[in-house]
């Protein structure tokens, strides 16, 4: 680092200059689906696009006035939101319970259910939820998200937990603390960067999936993946509301990333052995 | 559900639930009028399961109408085209789908549902008095759009749209070079031919090449040739017969010669947007789709587009006829007298009517509402074409159940004449797997 701020001004300009080309190249289809979403049907078909023109701001209020986004909005926040927070309720603990007690076995098993191809799974869910009277609620939703966000939460907690020293948890149990006090109270306080990880893979694997949410979810509980297509109708597409409406799914995700990236950074670097 | 109901049907709606495993707390049920068919369905909620079309917009703003009239409540549920497949596929495969009413489009699906027992054949309701009043006229439907709903003496659906192919052309560029729009498709190669202007941008055709997509347009080409996927009496594939070479052949040059890089990715949205922004002289392609050339806000050149029968090969012009989209009602339906009410009414000479001449109007399948005063909300090219068109073949893609393979099947000889290779040995080729497919169908 300290070489870097040595360098002469064209070192510098050489460094930027291939930042930003790289940058470009990935962010460029983000790009273009940020200014499309600022057109009219006939600037998004103009050859060569154009990236100056007068914006029109008519497909995002298509998405949340005409198509009532916020509706959808709401079902996915809640199923994602859910399908995270009891993956947590039940992926930390057994994650714990597999670094500590070396069940090997158990995790792979636990990694089966995210090898099954989802698509086989769909029937026998159908078949299930319709008899519980289940189809179209959070529930069933947030249940079936569960199946790959719990493997996932797991996966990630397990050689976290098992980084930590062992002498922490012994120090725990020697002050008086049940196993559960001990992962309670001394394990899980010095795990956040982990579980911030594992949160946001399992809340961004809900928020996107569409599979299970077009066949379980209706009108009650339609979420946002499925709901973009409203703007594709039989023979007529309409590419800036897709594209608003792409801008809108994406952005809660970018931004969660981008808050908790530092906090996953400054959590990695911390170190929980010498606290 | 009204609350006056709540305590009557409350015990209904368990006891039916339980019975037949659907609940949802939908059946509403009413014993006091039992025998008086319009009044047996009354309070009752159907689910009704559409694809994202201009037709189903069109009917959501009606649906109060068909509420207030039977008192059946209608529970609309809307999905993309793949989508609704997928949900219906899989509804249906349970044997416990709680759907009333479903979307379907016949010559994708119709084969397959049928083979699965999935529809409950309409032919018993269209012809049942008490049911369905006469003022229906179930005889003005197109023959050939009740053609594409009938699979092996099942009626599996009411038409709600039909489709035709068509020529779109341009005709400032049509003035411009002196020439007429194509009656023959050889008139259109060489018109194809002079007004391709690669240096300025200008291609003389654009049509779909993408391999599963371009099947159905390429269609009207191979009819009109003199051609047709199979022999439907012999079961006998006929994709390398000398007709259907020549049809190969014709596509593929046209769009290899004549048309703008790119087209082996280009389904109807690629297309029409080659179209739309006056890149192209002309374009075959779904008269459905004419609102993305046409509309003002959407095209570039919509004050030149201009609308023409398809034109016609050494057999005359054929081109498909079909019904894209109809009303089904599934075997499982739970409320199927319901289901029915709500397809006659949605079907009617006074709802058709009102569909097509309403805010996103949508082509009804009823021929005497093809007149000028009720066709009056699209262009009257557009008009003229689709009508002469209406005795069409009433088929874009080969009758199977294995509908999708098929497509890849032939889309693969499309795609070697549009890529200049030898469109005879990949025709031959693909005729053999395409035997193959009908003799596993064959029964």
């Amino acid at each position: 680092m300290a070489s870097l701020k040595r360098r002469s001004g064209l070192g510098r300009v050489g460094f930027w200059a291939l930042l930003i080309f790289i940058l470009l190249i990935f962010m460029s289809p983000f790009l273009w689906m940020l200014l499309n979403s600022l057109k009219t049907p006939i600037q998004i078909i103009t050859l060569p696009p154009s990236f100056w023109f007068k914006p029109t701001l008519s497909n995002y209020s298509n998405v949340f006035e005409q198509q009532e986004f916020g509706k959808f909005f709401i079902n996915s926040l809640a199923i994602g939101v859910g399908s995270t927070f009891f993956g947590l309720l039940l992926g930390l603990p057994a994650a714990y319970a597999i670094a500590r007690y070396n069940q090997g076995r158990l995790a792979t098993l636990i990694l089966l259910a995210r090898m099954i191809p989802g698509i086989s799974l769909l029937i026998p869910w159908f078949i299930m939820f319709r008899a519980l009277h289940l189809t179209d609620t959070y529930l069933a939703l947030i249940l079936t998200h569960m199946l790959v966000g719990v493997p996932f939460i797991v996966w990630v907690m397990i050689p976290f937990f098992e980084a930590i020293p062992k002498e922490l948890d012994e120090a725990g149990r020697v002050d008086g603390g049940s196993t559960l006090q001990v992962f309670l109270h001394v394990i899980l306080p010095i795990s956040g960067p982990g579980i911030v990880t594992a949160s946001i893979m399992a809340f961004i694997y809900s928020w996107n999936n569409f599979m299970f949410s077009v066949v379980l979810a209706a009108n009650n509980t339609k979420t946002l993946p499925v709901a973009i297509y409203n703007f594709i109708s039989y023979a007529q597409i309409d590419w800036g509301g897709l594209m608003a409406a792409a801008v809108v799914i994406t952005l809660p995700v970018l931004i969660i990333a981008i808050l908790t990236q530092r906090f996953i950074v400054a959590g990695l670097t911390a170190g929980a052995v010498k606290g | 559900m009204k609350p006056r109901f709540a305590m009557l049907a409350g015990s209904a709606v368990t006891l039916v639930g339980l019975l037949a495993g659907c609940g949802g707390g939908s059946v509403g049920s009413s014993q006091n009028n039992a025998g008086n068919p319009a009044s047996s369905t009354k309070g009752v909620t159907i689910r009704v399961v559409l694809a994202n079309h201009p037709w189903t917009d069109g009917i959501k703003k009606l649906l109060p109408d068909f509420e207030s009239k039977t008192g059946i409540h209608v529970n609309l549920e809307s999905y993309g085209e793949t989508q609704l497949t997928q949900k219906l596929t899989t509804e249906f495969t349970s044997g416990n789908s709680d759907i009333d009413v479903f979307a379907q489009r016949p010559l994708q699906e119709a084969r397959l549902f049928v083979q699965n027992g999935w529809y409950q054949d309409l032919n018993g309701y269209v012809k049942d008095q008490q049911k369905t009043p006469t003022d229906w006229q179930y005889n003005d439907f197109f023959p050939s759009a009740l053609q594409t709903e009938n699979v092996n003496g099942t009626l599996t659906g009411i038409p709600i749209v039909v489709e035709h192919e068509v020529l779109y052309y341009r005709k400032d560029l049509f003035a411009k070079a002196n020439l007429q729009p194509p009656k023959t498709i050889d008139e259109l190669v060489t018109d194809a031919q002079k007004l391709t202007d690669k240096s300025h941008g200008i291609y003389g055709f654009v049509a779909r090449g993408d391999r599963q997509a371009s099947v159905t347009q390429f269609s009207s080409f191979l009819y009109s040739y003199g051609g047709d996927w199979f022999d439907q009496q012999t079961k006998k594939a006929t994709l390398n017969t000398p007709e259907a070479i020549q049809a190969f052949e014709t596509y593929g040059k046209l769009l290899k010669d004549y048309g703008p890089p790119g087209t082996l990715n280009m389904s109807w949205p690629q297309a029409a947007a080659v179209f739309a922004q006056g890149k192209a002289a002309m374009w075959t392609d779904a008269d459905s789709v004419f609102q993305n050339v046409t509309d003002p806000s959407k095209s570039q050149v919509a004050q030149n587009v201009g609308i023409a029968k398809f034109p016609a090969g050494p057999k005359g012009s054929i081109p498909y006829s079909v019904t894209s989209w109809g009303l089904s009602i599934p075997k499982t339906a739970p409320h199927k007298d319901a289901a029915w009410q709500f397809i006659v009414w949605a079907t009617s000479p006074d709802t058709v009517k009102k569909l097509q001449t309403g805010s996103s109007p949508v082509p009804g399948a009823r021929a005497s509402l093809w007149n000028d005063e009720d066709m009056k909300s699209f262009p009257s090219d557009w008009v003229a074409a689709a009508k002469a068109s209406a005795d069409g073949r009433p088929y874009d893609r080969p009758l199977v159940v294995q509908v999708g393979q098929a497509r890849d099947i032939i889309g693969t000889v499309i795609d070697t004449g549009i890529q200049g290779g030898d469109v005879t040995a990949a025709a031959s080729s693909a005729n053999q797997q395409f035997q193959q497919l009908l003799d596993t169908e064959k029964k």
